[in-house]
């Protein structure tokens, strides 16, 4: 039986701009095939931990290893197997849908039959077949973003690291890059995000909670709910509350 | 380093210029600008000066200066009857120049031929000249020599001029290179400089770094682009210099696109260096003003190196158009090839190195940390 490396898995990893702690002793693993959803207020370190892991950010302390390469010393080793979605929608503007495919196919050397043939099938999946030819900047947020999404699947990676997703997009458009995620998930894929909306938390199979620069809960959302129900006695909480019942925990407990 | 990877980021930088039509024109027409505002503005060749013309001789030798006179662009000359005060003429009838031939030069003049110098009077004609913008007075000077040159005896003055590197040099022609030249940094710098800005405003940059591509094969492609864009606009300046102003290139045009391509590679690689300082594109902006004007001002592009005030020359050997110029010049209007002009060349090699190994690094920088 083969051993299974954790997709992602950090170490300690502290991260420091000057005296501010953006990520501060963060460890944790996520197994294959798993959605981890990291929550919590924004400054909370959640793009930070996101790109330490991408291996874009120098860690300060620990380690950051993406599919058992330490990142991002290794990271030409697994970088044809993971995908990144940046917060900012990270397309060209002044490019047309189908020509931001292109470029972002030709990096990750596919060939120009492979792309379109991908192209194909990820504009059918999201809903975007008659804006090939559309430049980028005449989208609507929600098909920017759909296409921000495109780009990052389009190599097909095992792996991705979706920076608030869902940010920004109507109820109907959330639920339908939930589908996708789930999609992505049931044939292997593994996913972390981030995000912002706290009932998002309930369709990922574990969630990490952040708050400044430190996870300080981590579990299913069923455990973090008995957790903050032990706590603050309340019953059946939903993840608002959870929240916030346990980032003042935090404030309370972890002063020093 | 993969070259699929390198075409890549060229071709999308080729298509992203493309697109943005308005980009498109400003490269393409700020050339053809570029030469034909500079080419007419600063040819050096005035004209229509006026000129009042008072002959009181009225021979076939005075009517003969007369007539060189109007052949003259420089001139306009209008020819008055006998007046008793050329100063109040030039004062009142806004003549910048009154020319008057007294009578009995014609006579004088023959005579001092045949008598020798020393032993005559000479003919003499009067010239009242406003000497309050002197290039003007410098030409009515030069121009009234000349048609008295053209008299065709030899006249009083032989003038010995050698002309080197064989043809006449016009301003022009040692124009055309230092217009290529800063068109081709202009372009390559500023879209360089804004299009890396925009990937970092937008967030294409972490996609990049995140992808195989390596850091030099980004430059490399960006290097191709704006290689090949430099040439585009090489070819406007040359065509509109070769057609409209009938320029003079004395040297290899092979040479000369080498040159500039070399130039635009260390522009690219300049704009590079200048992104690592700039957050936002409108950041990236206040950079503009500090390429162009020294560029445009201490390059020895308008007026000579020397014509710099021994203060501020120092700052010209920091202006890379400065050495492109020589470079240029050497190769386009001298005829030499790149090593004769060892100054230039090694002056633009080293702008090269040095930024696109500054660039390296600070691409490294960028990609890496950010908040």
């Amino acid at each position: 039986m083969t051993e299974r490396v954790p997709v992602f898995l950090a170490e300690s990893l502290t991260k420091r701009f000057g005296l501010l702690r953006a990520v501060d002793d963060v460890s944790m693993s996520i197994e294959p095939s798993e959605i981890y959803g990291l929550v919590g207020p924004s400054g909370a370190g959640k793009t930070t931990l996101i790109r330490l892991l991408s291996g874009l950010t120098v860690p300060t302390d620990g380690a950051a290893r993406l599919l058992g390469s330490p990142m991002p010393q290794e990271r030409r080793a697994v970088e044809h197997r993971f995908g990144y979605m940046p917060q900012e929608r990270a397309v060209y503007r002044d490019l047309s849908v189908a020509e931001n495919l292109l470029f972002f196919g030709q990096i990750y050397g596919m060939s120009r039959v492979r792309i379109a043939q991908r192209t194909r099938e990820l504009l059918g999946l999201m809903r975007l077949e008659d804006r090939g030819r559309q430049r980028a900047d005449r989208l609507s947020g929600g098909e920017k973003q759909r296409l921000s999404l495109a780009c990052t699947l389009l190599h097909e990676p095992d792996a991705l690291l979706l920076d608030e997703p869902t940010i920004g997009l109507d109820p109907a458009l959330r639920r339908e890059f939930w589908d996708h995620f789930r999609e992505l998930n049931g044939r292997g894929r593994t996913i972390l995000l981030a995000t912002h909306y706290l009932h998002e938390a309930e369709w990922c199979d574990r969630v990490g909670l952040m708050q400044w620069g430190q996870l300080i809960a981590e579990g299913t959302s069923e455990r973090l709910k008995a957790e903050a129900a032990g706590r603050s006695g309340r019953e059946r909480p939903d993840m608002e509350e959870v929240f916030l019942i346990l980032t003042q925990a935090s404030v309370a407990g972890g002063a020093s | 380093m993969k070259a699929y990877r390198i075409c890549a980021v060229t071709e999308r930088v080729l298509r992203q210029l493309w697109h943005d039509r308005r980009v498109l024109v400003f490269m393409l027409v700020l050339p053809a600008l570029a030469m034909l505002l500079f080419g007419y503005s600063f040819s050096g060749d005035i004209t229509d000066i006026r000129v009042a013309f008072i002959d009181e001789d009225n021979t076939d030798l005075t009517t003969s200066i007369l007539e060189s006179l109007q052949a003259d662009d420089a001139f306009d000359v209008t020819v008055l009857a006998a007046v008793d005060d050329p100063e109040r003429l030039l004062f009142e009838s806004g003549y910048q120049a009154v020319i008057r031939i007294p009578d009995k030069f014609t006579s004088l003049y023959y005579a001092h031929f045949a008598m020798g110098v020393a032993t005559s009077a000479q003919g003499t004609i009067d010239l009242t000249l406003d000497e309050s913008d002197p290039q003007i007075a410098t030409t009515i000077k030069m121009g009234l020599a000349d048609a008295a040159m053209d008299l065709g005896e030899g006249g009083p003055v032989e003038i010995d001029t050698r002309e080197l590197y064989g043809v006449e040099v016009r301003f022009i022609d040692s124009f055309a290179p230092a217009i290529m030249g800063l068109v081709v940094a202009l372009i390559s710098t500023v879209l360089t400089l804004l299009s890396i800005v925009r990937e970092k405003v937008d967030g294409t940059f972490s996609r990049i770094w995140v992808s195989p591509v390596r850091r030099a094969e980004f430059i490399l492609g960006y290097v191709i682009a704006f290689g090949l864009v430099a040439l585009v606009q090489s070819l406007v300046v040359l065509t509109i210099g070769k057609t409209v102003f009938d320029i003079v290139i004395n040297g290899s045009i092979a040479w000369a696109f080498v040159c500039v391509i070399l130039f635009a590679v260390g522009s690219v690689g300049l704009g590079t260096l200048l992104s690592a300082l700039a957050q936002t594109e409108s950041q990236a902006i206040i950079f503009f003003p500090l390429v162009i004007l020294p560029s445009v001002l201490l390059s020895g592009m308008m007026w000579p190196i020397q014509a710099i005030p021994r203060l501020l020359r120092p700052l010209s050997y920091l202006v890379p158009l400065t050495y492109s110029n020589r470079l240029l010049r050497a190769v386009m209007v001298k005829g030499l090839t790149p090593w004769q002009e060892p100054v230039g060349f090694a002056g633009v090699l080293v702008f090269v190195f040095l930024t696109i190994l500054l660039a390296s690094g600070v691409l490294r920088q960028s990609a890496g940390e950010r908040e």
